[in-house]
């Protein structure tokens, strides 16, 4: 009888229902818009997150991470690789007359910091040079061709891999064997490789703990994990936000309910008079009333979830590649909470006009 | 017993400055198998009487009962109880639901209960109306006749003892009007209830068992 009624007046109740649905597509469709750049910040960190990087504090008396701080650092995070490394710049000329300028690392176990895209993986590199794969085609560079710093040469022996996102080697990067660069006597920076995100944040604090304190912060300590936290509670804070936009929607889409239901029983006012007279309880009108507020929200919510659905098939599919993934319970969740939202917004929404249908006098409501 | 007593019932009705009374004193009564007719001029209070003995309003004094029952003071939901159980209400209008058939508008008032034949009562109903063909029909392919005769068997679904009707030839002509109220008829002798009706209608004035006029809310 509830949708009989909504079917008096199709056009009425199409545009709440459009309402509804867009509500509804609003928040789903923000939502899984939110997991997909969450998804897709944390997939570009990538292994990073195993990491920790101590580089020189604010109140560091040297210039640099000193030898002593390096095996104190081994010390205290046993079980990690831990990998000084000292940097500068220069700027490569090539025979062709081309020239670019790249990051100079000096660091002896290469092989866990660099992805290698040909040549060797060195854990112990004291001859030879890794570069960037897009320097070497820039400089025409091949393996086994020699490239010079400070008067140095150093043969190629592995091309770097170009990385997405974040990581140690932004622009065109060099690496040598620490020895090349002997000159400064402190290291820049010093990565531990631990096994997994949460060794790396508990091996942060513990780094952290033994060379810092309140006032001295010899040490600076950053893990990746942290990096990974803050970005999802950022995108954490992003989802929030993007679903209070999109309940917005919803909201105005309830009170499209709210207009059309008081209409309906207005329009109705007689007919529901007659409902009262012939015995109809006022519990009974009250369901009817709340029924179909609930069948503009329902059915609006199931159209709304659909549409999202396809909404987010298409948004994971352009910012992760992969649209099945909008079919994971993370993100497939704001579906079903749109769908409540939707239901649970029209039931309100109908609340007022059923109690004023219901709480009528049976007399009044008979003039019509 | 009467069926439906009025004992010294008085209507008043505050419309900002002056107090209307609409029924000064009245007493009336009805009998099981018996069709009242209530007659009076535009204004005389017919409908106020017609809504205190359907238990759809409350007197400002005076007594209401039915089979002897004090109603009078009757809260909402037990006057909605009251009605439901006991009384059949047949309007000038119909006030038939449009997006129902003419079976499912007789079920209507008791289509929240979960009694399973009551579909088959109203067949039953709509069939001793005349009205066998026409049970998938909705109101607008009805003639006034048929949808009064609908509008009939509603009000008897609940088996009541009273059936109060609001000018119930009002929207229809002289044939069918009579059509209508020798249904009216057979089915107060049939169900042995009480019939009263308001009306300006000469025609239905034949077919009462009692006549009462009202003029100016007072019984002549």
């Amino acid at each position: 009888m509830a949708w009989r009624n909504l079917g008096r007046n199709r056009v009425r109740t199409a545009l709440a229902m459009l309402g509804v649905v867009i509500g509804v597509m609003a928040i789903a469709s923000l939502g899984m818009a939110g997991v997909a750049l969450e998804h897709q910040a944390t997939s570009n960190l990538g292994d990073l997150t195993n990491e920790v990087s101590v580089s020189p504090g604010e109140d560091i008396e040297t210039d640099g991470v000193t030898d002593d701080q390096v095996e104190t650092i081994r010390d205290v995070a046993p079980a990690t690789t831990v990998i000084p490394q000292k940097t500068n710049g220069t700027e490569l000329t090539a025979r062709n007359g081309e020239s670019a300028y790249v990051q100079v690392t000096g660091v002896t176990n290469a092989a866990p910091l660099y992805d290698i895209a040909a040549g060797d993986e060195p854990t112990r590199l004291e001859t030879g040079a890794l570069i960037s794969e897009s320097t070497a085609q820039t400089l025409d560079l091949e393996m086994g061709d020699p490239v010079e710093y400070e008067g140095q040469i150093y043969r190629i022996r592995g091309f770097i891999a170009a990385e997405s996102g974040f990581g140690p080697s932004g622009g065109g990067e060099l690496v040598l064997p620490v020895s090349a660069l002997r000159e400064q006597e402190y290291y820049d920076s010093v990565t531990v490789v631990t096994e997994d995100g949460d060794t790396a944040t508990a091996t942060a604090n513990t780094i952290e703990e033994h060379f810092n304190d309140e006032d001295d912060e010899i040490l600076s300590v950053t893990s990746f994990a942290s990096v990974q936290e803050n970005i999802s509670s950022f995108t954490d804070t992003l989802e929030l936000a993007l679903l209070g936009i999109g309940s917005i929607s919803l909201f105005v889409a309830s009170v499209a309910i709210l207009n059309v239901m008081l209409m309906s029983t207005i329009e109705r006012r007689g007919e529901i008079g007659v409902l009262r007279a012939v015995g109809v309880r006022r519990g009974e009108v009250l369901r009817m009333i709340l029924t179909e507020a609930a069948f503009l929200g329902g059915v609006g919510g199931v159209f709304g979830a659909v549409g999202s659905l396809a909404v987010g098939l298409v948004l994971f599919h352009v910012i992760t590649g992969d649209a099945a993934l909008a079919l994971a319970w993370s993100s497939s969740r704001y579906l079903l909470y749109g769908v409540v939202f939707a239901l649970v917004a029209s039931v309100l929404s109908g609340i007022y006009p059923a109690w004023k249908a219901a709480n009528e006098s049976p007399v009044e409501a008979l003039r019509g | 017993m009467s069926v439906i007593q009025l004992e010294d019932v008085v209507k008043r009705y505050d419309s900002g400055a002056e107090t209307i009374e609409a029924l000064k004193a009245v007493d009336f009564r009805a009998e099981r198998g018996e069709m009242v007719v209530v007659t009076g001029p535009s204004g005389s209070g017919k409908s106020t009487m017609l809504n205190l003995i359907g238990l759809l309003d409350t007197p400002t004094a005076g007594t209401v009962r039915l089979d002897g029952r004090n109603v009078t003071d009757f809260d909402e939901d037990e006057r909605t109880e009251e009605r439901r159980s006991q009384l059949g209400f047949v309007f000038q209008d119909f006030h038939l639901l449009p997006m129902l058939t003419a079976a499912e508008n007789v079920e209507l008032p008791s289509m929240w209960d979960t009694d399973v034949d009551r579909r088959d009562r109203a067949v039953d109903l709509l069939g001793r109306v005349g009205l066998s063909d026409r049970l998938t029909h909705t109101p607008d392919e009805l003639s006034g006749g048929q949808k009064q005769r609908v509008a009939i068997a509603r009000s008897l679904i609940n088996e009541p003892d009273i059936l109060l009707a609001d000018e119930p030839t009002g929207n229809l002509d002289q044939e069918t009007g009579g059509t209508v109220l020798d249904e009216i008829a057979r089915l107060k002798a049939a169900e042995n209830i009480a019939v009263v009706a308001i009306t300006h209608d000469e025609q239905l004035v034949q077919y009462a068992d009692r006549v009462v006029r009202l003029v100016d809310g007072v019984v002549q």
